[in-house]
């Protein structure tokens, strides 16, 4: 019996659309579900993407990579295998598959969506895939690093985080609750497909697994690019999204993606900027976190601008400045709180503040004297006393992205006070309020951890806070990663006579 | 009665929460955050408190100065 050519065929179960008879099609699409402006189905009737992959390709394709993912895993994942690998890498590690289990699995429920109430036969099949996509990248870091949870139970955060009221879990679900879980398929489209999938994510796997590479963790190499060729796919979604909100509406186009990659920059510093500047051993750092973003992020992302007859979000010149000052500032804060936190921190020795200092000339003279405090704090106190260098005071957190208020420079602090409806709201920069004040209503009522303090409903002091609120129990909590026993920071007074 | 304030200190790298009396004097804002913040920054002797871009005076109470909860405030350590 003759077969049809595959492209006689595809079409009928990839991108299948049809006219309603007894219903109206937005009673089948209602606006609120799939996305303003509302069209008519003729407008997306041309709706399309590169990959045009079959049910049926797309299992066997994901069956081969999770089958080279096992062997992988059975080569070199074992505990012996990671107990090789550089301590700091390991704690950038516990911080990277904490925050992405279920920040992947949030974005399952958004392609659920999308393959429900997307408006065009072909993005519900890629939506479909992209669900299935994300479930898999929840379950390889679950799978991975729960093995590893007798060995240290800090790795059992990968699960945990999501579960917890940690401030770090606050600001993620804020974000990705809202990106994945509280918006339409087309505003989820431009937020994760587009940007932050192909304008950080994707981007982010392939330098990610580039050091895994060079710091020998073959697991987390194999892991990241598995998961970044679903990425690749699935995030293609948001050009074809966007190129036809453009055409009806493209004053929201330029919003959602002025808003997203704000949203996104924010987390993303935190995350990739602490690993690739803190917590990636000096010998295999190949560029800054800046010089990575400038490469890969910035340049890419204003090409997408400029293809699709966008401007540059309004704060540009803003998070131009931020690449040179915000992961820094992050991180040097959140060692002194590091109690609060599910993975260690490493402290920057001379050679690492000297290579800081030549990737950051413009900037790090405001920061180094941070750091030169910490450390003499540190020969004062002796290794071992992690309290000499932990701040007991309460940071204050942004009313919008959640993280601590670490914006601008250590001169001049962005944070900024705003009243709305009689409340006072905090906003670690102007980027922040002004996504806040476009859509008050969406954001006014979430309490950030300080205001949850101030109503009664978390511990008032941060010891307590830290222990039964960010549920920091000894085993897990974050200290200095060697405990204040780095060979440079030896002094003849304090010399306990260990050396790692 | 206690009033809670956004406190930034210049030279920190992050925001801090200080809880303070209305009737306490502006001075104690700045001896209380160059304590809380003593692990990043070293404190000094003499600091101003800004509040809206104007130097309170240090004598004033925290009501008296017009501070309300959650404001924000600065301080900046004079120069040695």
């Amino acid at each position: 019996m003759p077969k049809l050519n595959r492209d006689d065929w595809i079409d009928l179960g990839r991108k299948l659309d049809w006219d309603y008879s007894y219903v109206r099609e937005e009673d089948v699409f209602p606006e609120l579900l799939s996305g303003r402006p509302w069209l008519l189905h003729a407008e997306w009737q041309h709706w399309d993407e590169p990959y045009r992959t079959t049910y049926a390709e797309y299992v066997d394709t994901q069956a081969d990579k999770d089958a080279i993912v096992q062997g992988v895993r059975e080569a070199v994942g074992r505990v012996e295998d990671f107990a090789k690998l550089d301590r700091s890498w390991l704690n950038g590690l516990k911080l990277h598959a904490a925050t992405m289990a279920f920040t992947e699995f949030t974005a399952g429920i958004g392609d659920i969506r999308g393959a429900r109430f997307g408006r065009d036969g072909a993005w519900r099949t890629m939506a479909l895939f992209g669900a299935l996509d994300e479930f898999r990248h929840t379950q390889i870091p679950l799978l991975l690093m729960h093995e590893l949870v007798p060995w240290d139970p800090q790795f059992d955060w990968t699960h945990r985080l999501f579960h917890t009221n940690n401030w770090m879990a606050i600001a993620l679900r804020h974000l990705v609750d809202e990106m994945c879980v509280g918006t339409d398929p087309l505003e989820f489209a431009i937020a994760t497909n587009l940007v932050l999938e192909t304008g950080f994510t994707n981007l982010q796997f392939i330098g990610l697994s580039a050091i895994a590479h060079d710091v020998g963790d073959r697991m987390f190499e194999k892991m990241v690019t598995s998961i970044q060729t679903d990425e690749a796919r699935h995030a293609q979604i948001g050009h074809s999204v966007l190129a036809i909100l453009i055409r009806h509406d493209p004053e929201r186009a330029q919003h959602l993606v002025d808003k997203w990659f704000w949203r996104s920059w924010i987390v993303f510093a935190v995350v990739t900027g602490f690993s690739m500047d803190y917590l990636t051993p000096l010998a295999a750092r190949r560029t800054s976190f800046k010089e990575f973003m400038e490469e890969w992020i910035t340049d890419q992302f204003q090409k997408t601008l400029t293809a699709f007859g966008l401007k540059r979000p309004w704060y540009w010149d803003f998070f131009i400045e931020a690449l040179d000052t915000y992961h820094h500032m992050v991180y040097a804060s959140a060692y002194t709180y590091r109690a609060t936190l599910w993975f260690d921190f490493a402290l920057p020795g001379p050679e690492e503040r000297a290579w800081l200092r030549e990737k950051y000339p413009h900037t790090w003279d405001l920061l180094d004297p941070v750091w030169e405090r910490i450390t003499e704090r540190w020969r004062t106190s002796g290794p071992g006393i992690e309290w000499s260098t932990q701040g007991a005071t309460m940071p204050g957190f942004c009313n919008l992205c959640q993280i601590i208020l670490s914006n601008g420079t250590p001169r001049a602090n962005a944070a900024r006070v705003v009243e709305h409806l009689g409340r006072k709201y905090i906003f670690c920069s102007e980027p922040c309020a002004w996504i806040f004040s476009r859509e008050p209503d969406r954001y006014a009522d979430h309490k950030s951890v300080v205001n949850r303090m101030l109503a009664g409903e978390a511990p008032p002091n941060l010891v307590e806070l830290t222990r039964t609120y960010f549920e920091m129990t000894p085993e897990v909590r974050g200290e200095d990663m060697l405990r204040g026993r780095y060979p440079w920071l030896r002094t003849h007074r304090n010399d306990p006579g260990l050396e790692v | 009665m206690l009033v809670p304030l956004y406190g930034f200190l210049a030279g920190d790298t992050l925001g801090l929460v200080l809880l303070v009396h209305d009737d306490d004097r502006v001075h104690v804002i700045a001896e209380q955050l160059q304590l809380a913040a003593c692990v990043r920054v070293a404190p000094r002797a003499q600091a101003q408190v800004y509040f809206r871009g104007q130097r309170l005076d240090p004598q004033l109470t925290v009501s008296k100065a017009g501070l309300a909860p959650l404001d924000r405030v600065d301080v900046v350590p004079e120069e040695r």
